[in-house]
């Protein structure tokens, strides 16, 4: 027990007299969650697209005017198709509206009539919202015009209606999710280090030489990255909920009971890889890919899980991200569920313990990686 | 009674075999030498005798204990002082302390142990901001907590000066009882001389056990008797000398030291250094560690900028034209500072890319050189991968592949084995007879003697400057390393 306290006294200490874990600790998720806040955005923007009007009938110059007057949308008139053609290519339009010329002719019998819709497929996301924002215009524009009556109306209207985020505001559940980000980051970060300096310097040839059990080593690393980490999670949940006022329905208990399991199998993460390689670079290196990218890419944080490859979907199941990604969205915007609750918290337990186990198994009390 | 009992031990790291079949008793209370060659197995035999390895094949007893099955227990009797010291550079001394008391669990009562290594000013300064010999102190600090029943010593004395070494050698033989086994790995040989017991490995075998007394009397007919042992050293002609492409400068002065001087702040770490050395002359920078000798050395290469003054190399001036000045220049750092990944030579072949050798010459050049260093056995070997003596070897080669009329050696020969350092210094006398100059610095005073003069350092400035003979008459002593002492003690006492 004292020379769990001796080891931990002293991981502290290097923790304070070093800027860099300071910095990833509290800088780096002030920063993540300002470029998640301002910099990413999901929701719809304003479109800059043209329209070209061949139709001469006064009706139609109304829907030529309804798309310039629509606050999704920023519209220039073209005359001819090669001056569109020419400033999708610059990127100056995202798309383009042409009305044909018997628009109003063929809308007047009643018959179906045709709109031509462009849209740029190298930005796909852009060019859904194109597509939709003409078809909903056009849509208003035809329920108010003259031509309304000789229209049949649909049978069923969809009313949509949506829960837990009503303004469909992503910052609501990407914000969040970005402290599953920063917590892979400390977990794994700075323990993917901490074990392969000891080698490097040669501190562990010296401690290996005392009565130093391999116990000791472990939880001598586990415990002051865990108190680190929950600061950390505490200042992210602040920036968060008290800065940028991202609405939380959860529990702070539950909230943070979760996220201590969540940072310890972060922690092992990084535990196994630094005491596997020994070397501060290889193992920061191979903590990064082996951690980073898939909380962000698979994590379902970015990417929803169900629309990913199958094999994907399944090696998601081992990644402790996703977990609490799911949690941490749901605690957040819809309150505490028992059953998410629950079920993440289990599959994070269990993940926690087998790295935990991992970690154990390499720490060498000798120096060629024997027991 | 026997502290360590070793029957038949064989260490293989995979095919490579590092200790072979080896049968040893370490008596105890009595201080050993552990000596050898770089790779002779001295690091395994100590790491394999305290459990940090497992043996391949045979037995050892330590105190009783097997450190195969009871290592945990035999730790709790034993000081091992590995050859990085083991210190948290981020923590203090006291803190260092403190650390190691815990872990040995035993009381925080340093006062006795403060005041001989005189760390006692220094409890609150960063492990990393002491200098090397300090280091060793704390070092020895701390694997001496707990008075253990044996201590283990690996190279405690590399790259240290005499006074720091003396200090060492002092604190251990003070701070133990006389029921203490002490086991010391050494490059030194008068060290080892001094010892009551010597143990010479060479290929992982014993080729020597008993009193260093009863080999030889003196410290340096037991040099002679070791190498002798270790093979013997022929001095042949010096192929690197009698391949040297030299061309006779114009200039009578090669190198000239023009009042240098570098402050940090208000500290000087060099103050107004000067001395001119003459064509061929081996010119030696001697002094305590900290004194500011690589300081100086940087500045004369033209890697760090001095507060003022200045040196020319080949009547060059370096701060108005470095380049220029450089390309007369080989200079070898202290630290290995070639690439560690690349094969021996890939590294040359980069070297004399740099130093402008045409694509047309190079191969022939590279060759040429790869022979003259005997280094065709390992052409292939990356680095890193090569013994220390022969990493100082591809050093060297790197430093001289454009047949500079300037050498400077930073420490070449520093945690370098007896024989290898011969064999150095026969290629460096050799060199300076065809005319090269070299500016070489060293912790070795045995070496020191090969210099045609020597410029003594202390605290950033000269203390004395003259020949090897000069200095120990100015000293009154009959070998260089009191000479080192007495003048160093002399100018603390002037100030």
């Amino acid at each position: 027990m004292k020379i769990l306290l001796a080891l931990i006294k002293k991981e502290i200490k290097q923790i304070l007299r070093d800027p860099s874990s300071i910095i990833i600790a509290f800088v780096l998720p002030f920063i993540s969650i300002m470029i998640y806040m301002y910099g990413i955005n999901l929701d719809s923007v304003k479109i800059t697209m043209g329209v070209k009007n061949d139709d001469n009938s006064p009706e139609v110059a109304t829907l030529v005017k309804s798309f310039g007057h629509s606050k999704y949308i920023n519209s220039i008139n073209y005359d001819n198709m090669e001056d569109i053609k020419t400033a999708v290519l610059r990127s100056k339009i995202k798309g383009a509206v042409v009305i044909p010329n018997d628009f109003s002719t063929k809308l007047s019998r009643g018959e179906k009539a045709d709109l031509l819709v462009i849209t740029d497929g190298s930005e796909t996301n852009t060019a859904n919202y194109v597509q939709s924002y003409a078809i909903t215009i056009a849509n208003q524009w035809l329920s108010s015009s003259k031509f309304s009556r000789k229209i049949k109306r649909p049978v069923i209207t969809a009313e949509s209606r949506t829960w837990y985020n009503p303004d469909l505001n992503s910052h609501y559940f990407i914000v969040p999710g970005s402290i599953a980000i920063t917590m892979t980051l400390i977990g794994i970060l700075l323990t993917s280090l901490v074990v392969a300096r000891e080698w490097e310097r040669g501190t562990m040839e010296a401690l290996l030489s005392t009565s130093v059990k391999p116990i000791h080593i472990v939880l001598g690393k586990y415990i002051p990255y865990f108190v680190l980490g929950m600061m950390s999670m505490a200042f992210n949940v602040f920036l968060c909920v008290g800065i940028f006022k991202i609405p939380f329905r959860g529990n702070y208990f539950i909230l943070f009971v979760v996220s201590g399991l969540f940072l310890f199998t972060s922690l092992g993460i990084g535990l196994t890889v630094s005491s596997k390689l020994k070397n501060q670079f290889l193992s920061s290196m191979v903590a990064m890919s082996l951690g980073f990218m898939p909380a962000l890419m698979l994590s379902g944080l970015m990417y929803p899980i169900n629309s990913m490859p199958e094999f994907f979907q399944h090696l998601t199941r081992i990644i402790p991200p996703r977990y609490y990604v799911s949690f941490i969205e749901s605690e957040f915007m819809a309150g505490t569920i028992p059953e998410i609750v629950i079920a993440n918290a289990i599959f994070l337990t269990i993940l926690g313990c087998l790295l935990f186990i991992a970690v154990y198994m390499n720490t060498s009390t000798r120096l060629d990686g024997n027991k | 009674m026997q502290t360590v009992t070793i029957k038949n031990l064989t260490k293989k790291f995979g095919s490579t075999v590092a200790i072979d079949n080896l049968s040893l008793n370490i008596e105890k209370g009595k201080i050993t030498g552990l000596i050898g060659a770089d790779g002779a197995g001295k690091t395994t035999l100590l790491r394999t005798i305290i459990g940090l390895l497992l043996p391949s094949e045979g037995e050892i007893d330590v105190l009783g204990f097997n450190p195969e099955t009871q290592k945990n227990e035999l730790n709790q009797h034993i000081g091992y002082m590995p050859q990085k010291f083991g210190l948290y550079e981020d923590l203090t001394v006291i803190e260092n302390l403190n650390l190691y008391a815990d872990l040995k669990q035993v009381p925080h009562d340093f006062e006795k142990m403060l005041e001989f290594t005189s760390l006692a000013p220094f409890q609150d300064r960063l492990a990393g901001a002491l200098s090397g010999g300090m280091k060793q102190k704390l070092g020895l600090a701390c694997t001496l907590l707990g008075n253990p029943e044996f201590l283990l010593l690996d190279e405690p004395s590399v790259g240290v000066d005499p006074i720091s070494r003396r200090d060492l050698m002092k604190m251990v033989r003070n701070m133990i009882s006389p029921e203490t086994t002490v086991l010391w790995s050494t490059a030194y040989l008068d060290e080892a001389h001094s010892f009551d017991t010597a143990v010479v490995l060479d290929k992982g075998k014993v080729i020597y056990e008993g009193k260093p007394h009863d080999l030889a009397p003196t410290p340096q007919e037991f040099e002679n008797k070791v190498i002798d042992l270790m093979g013997g050293y022929n001095k042949e002609e010096s192929l690197i000398a009698k391949n040297y492409d030299y061309k006779a400068p114009d200039v009578e002065l090669t190198v000239e030291a023009d009042n240098l001087e570098k402050r940090y702040g208000s500290f000087y770490a060099v103050k107004n250094n000067t001395f001119k050395i003459k064509k061929g002359e081996i010119f030696g920078l001697l002094g305590p560690n900290g004194a500011g000798k690589s300081t100086s050395f940087k500045m004369m290469c033209g890697l760090a900028k001095p507060t003022s003054g200045t040196a020319r190399i080949m009547g060059t001036d370096i701060i108005k034209h470095p380049a220029k000045a450089r390309s007369n220049l080989g200079y070898m750092a202290q630290k290995f500072s070639l690439y560690g990944s690349l094969t021996v030579r890939q590294n040359l072949d980069f070297f004399a890319l740099v130093y402008g050798i045409s694509i047309l010459k190079r191969k022939e050049k590279v060759d040429e050189i790869i022979e003259v260093f005997g280094l065709k056995e390992y052409e292939k070997c990356p680095a890193e991968e090569l013994p220390l003596g022969l990493k100082q070897r591809l050093s060297m080669a790197a430093a001289l592949i454009h047949n500079p009329p300037v050498l400077f050696l930073d420490e070449p020969t520093s945690g370098v084995d007896v024989l290898t350092r011969r064999d150095f210094w026969n290629h460096i006398t050799s060199l300076a007879k065809k005319g090269v100059t070299i500016l070489v610095t060293t912790h070795f005073m045995d070496e020191a003697e090969f210099c045609d003069r020597i410029s003594l350092f202390y605290k950033g400035q000269t203390v004395a400057i003259g020949t090897p003979e000069e200095l120990k008459q100015k000293a009154g002593a009959n070998d260089m390393e009191t000479a080192f002492i007495n003048l160093i003690k002399e100018s603390e006492v002037d100030k």
